[in-house]
Parts: structure tokens; sequence; C-alpha cells
């Protein structure tokens, strides 16, 4: 395509200003993390650091208090105390997330394939059920899920959430599934039917290979969902047994007299799993998004 | 070669039958335990009177909840906050994805590494964006009201967060920075189903590039359009995560949206009945609303192109 010079230096200009607009939260909190407190108090911000200190990283990993935090006061040192709940809060995070992603592969795997092959009677309405369940929204969900999770007696433990974050997005993993098995010709599975092989072994041995990069996209998001969700994990923990991170981080984060410094700790920490994640599977992300909202 | 059903014994077919059924069981046991329930909870609850200091005594009140919800002078703040924040927030996501898909299909060393920049908002948790936002907005040293002072633009540093006026549009600033990512991506792709061999036509029959974009882009991506405008309005509707760490549903309920002032009836008043009651209106709107979207998407007239 042709374009002229102004053209180009137009989308130039407009491509570093989604960069700067996407990036310098990414940035700015960054930079904040490695500052000693005094330092972010200042009007109009050093824009270019000035100070550059490890204390606050320190404090999250030793609980050694930053330098700084004689001259604030003790009280705001005792309420920054929270902020070191992030480190468990992000094992307990990766476990909930991990074992959520594994029940989407284990269950939703086989139930998405079910639905896309198998003629059973109540399939259409069964289906229907699962995927129309996704739209209740999560506010008018909260109590009820709190009185499930606690006569199941698992409140504040990593059990309610694997089952919540499970129950909602098993749906869309065999939505989003049930749709890519539905585009592979079946006739290599039909082969090897004939053959004697079983349904499951079909499944394991032909399909699952094929469509490796579906199933890694359905565990992704699976993951990605349990990490990230609030307002489930807000009702249903209560104690660092089994809080999750965002919830960590917000209850610190609320707290006005909280340490920012303190605080961009833990949002970094808290960024780094998803980032990673976000950019190694950027290709599958990218196709499995597209596909979430536009097939049906 | 598909198989005949003569060929297939009976036990076979049993056989597949059952598999079926344990396959797609635990799945359907899930989703019915954390669906069937709650509905029928939150329909029950919204019919009594159910309060934190009473929890032995839940009269039956009918609709009584109904109406006191309807009556009260936060419903209709709410929906309006709701409704305000939906009209700006759909549009500019979509606009702004629209636009933002067409940076990213640019074939340049700074598209590149733009694709790979554009996924992040998406995928840290929105608490967190809502903390970072929260911190960029801050009155007293945040870098918005920095740069807006560095410039001159300002002679001292503006309470955003915390006035009515603007509170809505910080936490608008940072939905709109979680949402751009899906919206441009979905239109990257819309963009890329268009076939070159239009543009060439048009261009060869002297069509401008505003002439071409009316004609060709905007037409043909459409479906995509009212996807990304009716999925983006469910979004915001539901929107919680960041008003719970930006604002609080402050100032002065300038924030409180209507999944918050639910979250608000329930465990600040602690009035359950209230909330229950909120949350079934809420969720009827969403379903019109759906049923609605599926309507649209369903309609002919959408993939005549």
């Amino acid at each position: 395509m042709r374009h002229s010079r102004t053209q180009q230096l137009l989308v130039t200009a407009l491509a570093l200003l989604a960069a700067a607009y996407i990036l310098a939260p990414f940035a700015w909190v960054a930079v904040s993390s490695i500052q000693p407190e005094k330092e972010l108090f200042s009007v109009p911000p050093h824009w270019v650091p000035r100070i550059l200190t490890g204390d606050n990283y320190r404090f999250i990993f030793t609980g050694k208090f930053p330098a700084g935090y004689t001259e604030t006061g003790l009280l705001r040192g005792r309420i920054s105390e929270k902020a070191r709940d992030a480190l468990p809060a992000l094992m307990n995070s990766t476990i909930v997330a991990l074992t959520v992603a594994a029940a989407n592969l284990l269950l939703g795997v086989v139930a998405a394939y079910s639905f896309s092959r198998l003629r059973f009677r109540g399939a259409g309405a069964l289906y229907t059920f699962v995927l129309a369940s996704r739209l209740l929204p999560p506010m008018a969900l909260a109590i009820p899920y709190y009185l499930i999770v606690a006569r199941l007696g698992l409140l504040d433990r990593y059990g309610a959430l694997i089952l919540i974050h499970s129950a909602v997005t098993l749906p869309f993993t065999v939505w989003f599934l049930a749709v890519y098995f539905k585009r592979v010709p079946p006739d290599m599975e039909d082969a090897a039917l004939v053959d004697g092989c079983t349904r499951l072994q079909v499944l394991v041995r032909i399909v699952a290979p094929v469509a490796a990069p579906a199933l890694a996209a359905a565990a992704a998001f699976a993951f990605m969902f349990s990490y990230n969700d609030f307002p489930f994990a807000l009702f249903v923990t209560s104690t660092i047994r089994s809080q999750t991170i965002p919830v960590i981080v917000s209850a610190t984060a609320v707290n006005p007299d909280v340490s920012f410094g303190v605080v961009a700790v833990t949002v970094v920490l808290t960024m780094l799993p998803p980032v990673a994640f976000a950019l190694l599977f950027r290709r599958y992300i990218t196709r499995g998004l597209i596909t979430v909202v536009t097939t049906r | 070669m598909r198989l005949s059903p003569r060929s297939i014994p009976m036990s076979w077919k049993a056989r597949e039958t059952r598999y079926a059924y344990a396959t797609v069981l635990p799945v359907v046991v899930v989703v019915a335990l954390f669906t069937i329930y709650p509905v029928v909870y939150a329909v029950s609850t919204s019919l009594r009177q159910v309060v934190l200091y009473r929890p032995d005594s839940t009269p039956f009140v009918g609709l009584k909840n109904y109406v006191d919800i309807v009556r009260g002078d936060f419903f209709p703040t709410a929906w309006a906050h709701t409704l305000t924040f939906t009209l700006f927030a759909v549009p500019l996501a979509t606009v702004l994805g629209f636009g933002t898909a067409h940076l990213l299909r640019v074939r340049s060393r700074l598209a590149g590494f733009l694709n790979a920049a554009v996924l992040l908002p998406w995928a840290i948790p929105t608490v967190i964006s809502g903390v970072i936002w929260a911190w960029i907005f801050n009155s007293t040293y945040g870098a918005f009201n920095g740069v807006l002072y560095s410039l001159g633009l300002i002679s001292s540093y503006i309470p955003l967060l915390s006035r009515p006026s603007s509170a809505l549009f910080c936490v608008l600033f940072a939905h709109i920075w979680k949402e751009l990512p899906l919206t441009s991506i979905l239109y990257v792709a819309a963009l890329q189903a268009i076939p070159d061999e239009l543009y060439d036509a048009a261009r060869a029959d002297g069509a401008g590039v505003l002439a071409m974009l009316r004609r060709i882009t905007i037409p043909l991506v459409l479906p995509t359009t009212l996807i990304v405008v009716i999925y983006e309005s469910m979004v915001a509707i539901v929107t919680f995560d960041l008003l719970y760490v930006m604002t609080g549903g402050g100032p002065a309920g300038a924030t409180s949206l209507i999944s918050y002032y639910i979250y608000n009836r329930m465990f600040t008043s602690y009035n359950f009945g209230q909330g229950a009651a909120l949350a079934v209106i809420l969720a009827l709107s969403l379903i019109v609303f759906i049923l609605v979207y599926l309507r649209v998407l369903n309609s002919e007239e959408v993939y005549r192109e």
C-alpha cells in the first residue's frame, strides 16, 4: 500500500500514543516499587527516579522494614504488614488456578467431546443449560455461593474456590472446545472406532494431539479466570489460609495509610505470572479470544 | 467414511450413550450446584424479610423488597450511574478498539511491539489494574495530576477520585484500558477477513480513505461491531472490581453502579432480602439484554453482507 509521508508519521505518532497508554501504568508502578516512600511523595513526581532501593521488595520477602518507615511513624509500618501476606496469597492463587485449569482439562475436554460427537437424549438441553448458566451476574450469586460453600464445610478452603471457579470456567471450556471439535472432520476417529478403539482412547490418542493448541488455550483461560477472580474470592475466603492475591492486594491498597511503595511490590509480583503467561501463549490466547466472543 | 447406523451393534450404541452421560454429568452437576440452588435461593430470599440482626425470623413479605428497592432514592441513581458509565464505556471501547486494530495491522517493528503489549492489560487481574490507576489518579501524589501540573495546565493538584464529577471518569479511564485489548483484537480479526481486492478496486475508482472507510470497512465489520457493543455493554453494566479498589462507590455514591450497590446492600447494610431483590432485577435486566443480543446475532441482516 502507498502511504504519504504525513500519513506514516501520523500512524507512528498514534501507535506511540497507544503504546504509552497501554504501557505507562505498568512502567509507573514498577518504578514506584523501587523508590523509597519519601520519593513517591514529591510534587510533581520525579519522572526519572533519583534514588533507587530494593527496600520495598526486601520488606515483602524478609519483613525487614524499609529505612524511611521510622520517619513516617510506626502506624504506617504496622498497617503495611498486611502486604506481607502477598507471598502466601500468590501461592494460594497459583495452587487454586492450576487445579482449576487441570479440572477444566480433565472434565471439560471429555464433556466437550461428547457434546460435539455423540448423540444422546437431552444433549441439546444439557448443553444449553451449561452455557446459559454463565448469563447470571456474579453479584446475584454472591450470597447463595457463600451459603453453599458454608454447607459443604469449605469456607476459607481451597476447595471452595476450586469448585466455584470450575463451575464458572467449565461452561466456557465446554463451549469453546465443542465448537473446535465440531470443525475437525471425524473420519480418522471413525476409522479408529472401527478398529476397536473406545471413545476415550480415540479422544486421548487422536483428537487431543490435533487439538493441543485449543486445549492449551482453554487451560490458559481457566487459569487466568481463576487467578484474576475477585468477587467470589472476596466472599468465600476470610484468612490467609485461602485468600488469593487479588483479595490481599485490594485489602492492602484500599487502606489510605498504606505505603504505596510496598503496595507497588505486591502489584508487580502479582502481574508477573499472568504477563509471562500472556506473552508465552500470545498466539493461542488471541485466537481463543476471537472464538470466545464471535462463535455461537 | 461414515458408519451407517445398521453396521453398529446395539450394545456398542448403548455403551456410547453410557459413556456420553458419564463424561457430561460431572460438568452438569458442578454447574447445576452453582446455578439452580443460587437462583432458587435468591428468588426466595428476595420475597422475604432477611436482615442480619434477626436471623431466625424471615417472614414472607411478597414483593415488598422489590417495591422498597424501586421506590428508594438510590435505585434510580445507581441505574443512572450505571447507564452513564455504559454509555461512555461502550462507544469508547468500540471506537478505540477499531482504531487500535488498524495500528496493530501496520507492518512495522513498532506495530509488532504493540501487538505483544496490547494483551497485557487484559492479562492482569482487574483489581490490580484498579490499584495502579487509583495510584495514578491519586489526589496528592498521583502521576496524572503530576503530568497536568508539569505541563502548566493546572496550578494545584485536583482530587480527581474524590470529586463526584470526575471520579466516574477516572474509573472509565481504567476500564477502557482493561477492555481495549479484547476489542482491538476482535477488530484485527474482522479487518483481516476483508479481501484486499475490495480496496484495490475502490482505489482504482478513485475512492479516498474516508470513502473506503465508510463504504467498505465499517459495513463489513458490522457483525463484529454488534458483538463488541453488546459484549462491552454487559461487561460495563456489571462493573464491580474497579469500583471496589478505586472509589469504594464514592464519593457520595457517585460511582455506586448497580453491582456495587447490591454489594453495599448486602455487606454494609446487611439487608439480604433487598440485596437479593436487587440481584434478581439485575439478572433479569441482563437476560433481557442477552436475548436481544442473541436476536441481533441471529438476525439475517447482519450476515447478509
